[in-house]
């Protein structure tokens, strides 16, 4: 008989420090370096009114650069590449940012570039899901998910601009703000 | 046969409301845009199987700040259960976090202003794996309730947060359970917005037993579900 599935609620303002430390950066792992364009993902999460938001844990899910993701279910995992752990964690500052340090993830079946990203967080008793986007013509990417945004100013947003003044540690970076609620807001999908 | 699993969309009886009356925070951050429909591909159904090796896993007594040091105060429990799909399956090691507060109400965080005093015995926080059954076991103290200092009038009742990165993207998993006979569940603004008396029969934790010995403590129990069903075959 189908089980019901348990209740969730919001992580709270105190979730650990320590958890999300050391999961910023995903190009190393096993003492083996990333394969691929590395690079910094980085914004502001925002809420109401485009104030900061403090300890807001972002988790981030994605394949390597060539597409391959380290999971049974990917037909390809045997060659996932062994410096490249997929995952990774961020909180934002007091100051609403955050910063990751990742790979462009590469394309794979009818797939563009992109990067899973969950909120969590005080004030969201359910989590929140976007996908991250990488393009310089991003109206004409075609992908199965993005495609559901019918809207074209709301599918731009899903799109990380190259922000050359993000760089860091000779890493080109990229912003992606994340608009919880209020003018601006990010697309979000059913969970 | 890990490929055979589906994932329906949560079915918003079974889970709290998003925004809530005097939870300030949830009307300026739960989105005002209707959520979009998508198909889940690959990416959404694979997950970060490999957290176990990635990080230091073993806590399972929450009680002492190292292992030869002095226990904590407060009263000591066992708190365990088994998480499984939505068949019943056993999800086994997967990384399950768990955080709360001291036995005073004080939680080791930057964010927390409440005068109670921290313990130095007690750190709050660990992380273990399921077990091939899916079960789990740690040894803690019991939480202290603390003030919402904002609200003007809210006590969090005592609670422990659990976080269960699992095996998937769709079965990422944040909860936070409470003990059973507390006054303070009967206000509390996130347990009782369950609309739904039996699902929020499933966030308070079970008592079960006491144990007595050179280790005696005072038993919990809370399963967990995660979302994930095996797809039914199709008849020939």
């Amino acid at each position: 008989m189908r089980q019901v599935i348990s209740p969730g609620s919001t992580t709270g303002p105190y979730f650990p420090r320590e958890f999300s430390d050391g999961s910023e950066d995903l190009t190393q792992r096993d003492g083996y370096t990333a394969q691929g364009q590395h690079l910094v993902i980085a914004g502001r999460v925002l809420e109401l009114g485009a104030k900061p938001t403090w300890n807001i844990v972002l988790e981030i899910w994605q394949p390597d650069a060539s597409g391959i993701f380290r999971h049974p279910l990917d037909l390809r995992a045997a060659e996932a590449d062994p410096g490249f752990w997929g995952w990774g964690r961020a909180r934002t500052a007091q100051d609403g940012w955050y910063r990751f340090k990742t790979v462009l993830p590469g394309a794979y079946d009818d797939r563009c570039p992109h990067i899973n990203c969950t909120v969590l967080g005080i004030g969201l008793t359910r989590r929140l899901l976007t996908t991250i986007f990488f393009s310089d013509a991003p109206d004409a990417v075609r992908d199965p998910l993005l495609d559901c945004v019918t809207d074209l100013a709301l599918r731009r947003r899903l799109f990380a601009q190259r922000d050359p003044s993000l760089d860091a540690d000779g890493l080109p970076a990229y912003r992606f703000d994340i608009i919880l609620r209020g003018e601006g807001e990010t697309p979000f999908f059913v969970d | 046969m890990k490929s055979d699993y589906e994932y329906s969309p949560l079915d918003d009886r079974t889970q709290m409301f998003r925004e809530i009356d005097q939870y300030t925070a949830s009307s300026r951050r739960v989105p005002e845009t209707p959520l979009i429909a998508r198909p889940l591909t690959l990416s959404e159904r694979t997950g970060p199987i490999e957290l176990p090796r990635k990080w230091n896993v073993g806590a399972l007594d929450l009680c002492r700040a190292d292992e030869n040091g002095p226990r904590a105060l407060g009263q000591l429990i066992s708190v365990s259960g088994r998480v499984t799909d939505e068949d019943g399956s056993p999800v086994a090691g997967v990384v399950m976090e768990l955080w709360q507060a001291n036995a005073a109400g004080k939680y080791i965080h930057e964010m927390d202003d409440h005068i109670a005093p921290l313990d130095p015995n007690f750190t709050g926080q660990g992380r273990l794996v399921t077990d091939e059954d899916g079960a789990y076991q740690v040894f803690t103290i019991k939480p202290g309730a603390y003030p919402v200092l904002y609200s003007g009038w809210w006590w969090r009742p005592p609670h422990i947060h659990f976080s269960i990165v699992g095996s998937s993207w769709m079965n990422r998993f944040v909860t936070q359970i409470f003990f059973p006979g507390e006054p303070l569940n009967e206000k509390d603004l996130l347990l009782n917005a369950v609309p739904d008396k039996d699902v929020r029969e499933r966030l308070i934790f079970e008592y079960t037993d006491t144990v007595m010995g050179d280790f005696s403590y005072i038993g919990y129990r809370r399963d967990f579900v995660l979302r994930g069903h095996r797809r039914t075959p199709e008849m020939a």
